[in-house]
């Protein structure tokens, strides 16, 4: 016999979601707000690939991240041949927001805004994130920019070893 | 005489107010409800969206460097310079290949080279006497315009995983 039905007529089953909503909601702005942090911070390159790499996590410090980006790569298959490409960088970004942009010639912007950074916050540490394929003459002025900015030591990004 | 009582119960007054709505039923209040449901669904697709995209640089490390011109503390005169290791990096046609030396030593491989360095490094804690440049030597990585960062990055990090401690790019 159906037990669900009452004096009243059957009984329909209902649940109170709104708090599920509002977590969800959480979720889904934490996400996007990080993902934004993020991808404006790293630029999307291939790291260089060591073997094995004797990398290690830098942990919380005052940071700057100096990305070398590379021109588009025409040829296809990056991931199998990394290193076919014509070795131009795109722009040199440092830090976030609007204005981090710099030509790769721009030595004195890159060393100017280093040196506003490194004003307000003396224990600066500067990420120099390059493409693998980047010819070593694209990479030198940036390193150049950065020590004309005062700043005597470079983190170098790479991969880090699989745990 | 105008009337005393309240504008509600005055029949005058409720004569030129706009008729009331009565409630059908004498029932209780009929609960409006909203199906959620498809609300839901689209939150969620959002949610797995954002959840797979996000990436949080979490297997990126770093390597740290002394830059070309950062090394300018000046050398006391009564003790002799340190022997300078000099990596040398010159690129070919090929986009991989890179010709490795240190002085008239050539490397195959960034491996070999690091395990080089490793065997030339002067380490009496370990019992390693017979190296010749203690853990503190520089080690000056020199290549053309023309290397890829890659080699140079893993050149540096041959000589810090062979332990040593003041690896830099070279000036020029």
């Amino acid at each position: 016999m159906g037990s669900s039905v009452t004096a009243r007529g059957p009984v329909t089953p209902s649940m109170n979601i709104t708090p599920l909503i509002d977590v969800v909601f959480l979720l889904i702005i934490f996400f996007m707000l990080v993902n934004n942090i993020v991808s404006d911070e790293s630029v999307e390159m291939v790291l260089p690939d060591l073997e094995p790499p004797h990398t290690r996590e830098l942990g919380e410090v005052n940071r700057v991240v100096v990305n070398v980006a590379p021109k588009p790569f025409t040829a296809q298959g990056r991931a199998d041949f990394p290193l076919e490409h014509a070795g131009q960088a795109r722009f040199v970004k440092v830090g976030t927001g609007a204005g981090s942009e710099f030509a790769v010639e721009d030595t004195q912007g890159i060393t100017a805004a280093l040196a506003a950074m490194r004003e307000a916050n003396p224990d600066l540490q500067v990420l120099l994130r390059a493409d693998a394929a980047l010819f070593y003459d694209q990479v030198r002025p940036v390193m150049g920019a950065v020590t004309a900015a005062g700043i005597q030591t470079v983190n170098l990004v790479a991969y880090l070893p699989e745990q | 005489m105008p009337s005393t009582l309240p504008p509600e119960t005055d029949p005058e007054h409720h004569a030129h107010a706009p008729p009331r709505r009565r409630r059908a039923s004498r029932g209780p209040a009929h609960v409006g409800s909203l199906n959620l449901t498809s609300m839901i669904d689209v939150i969620f697709q959002l949610l797995i969206y954002f959840v797979v995209t996000a990436s949080f640089m979490v297997n990126e490390g770093v390597l740290a460097a002394k830059l070309p011109q950062g090394s300018a503390a000046a050398s006391t005169d009564d003790e002799l310079p340190p022997e300078v290791i000099t990596l040398k990096l010159t690129s070919g046609d090929d986009p991989a290949e890179i010709a490795i030396e240190r002085g008239a030593f050539v490397y195959a491989s960034f491996a070999e080279l690091e395990a080089d360095l490793d065997r030339q490094r002067y380490d009496p804690d370990i019992g390693q006497i017979d190296g010749l440049y203690p853990a503190d030597s520089p080690v000056v990585i020199q290549a053309d315009g023309k290397a890829r960062w890659q080699h140079l990055v893993a050149a540096f990090n041959a000589a810090v995983g062979a332990q040593y401690t003041n690896v830099r790019f070279s000036e020029n």
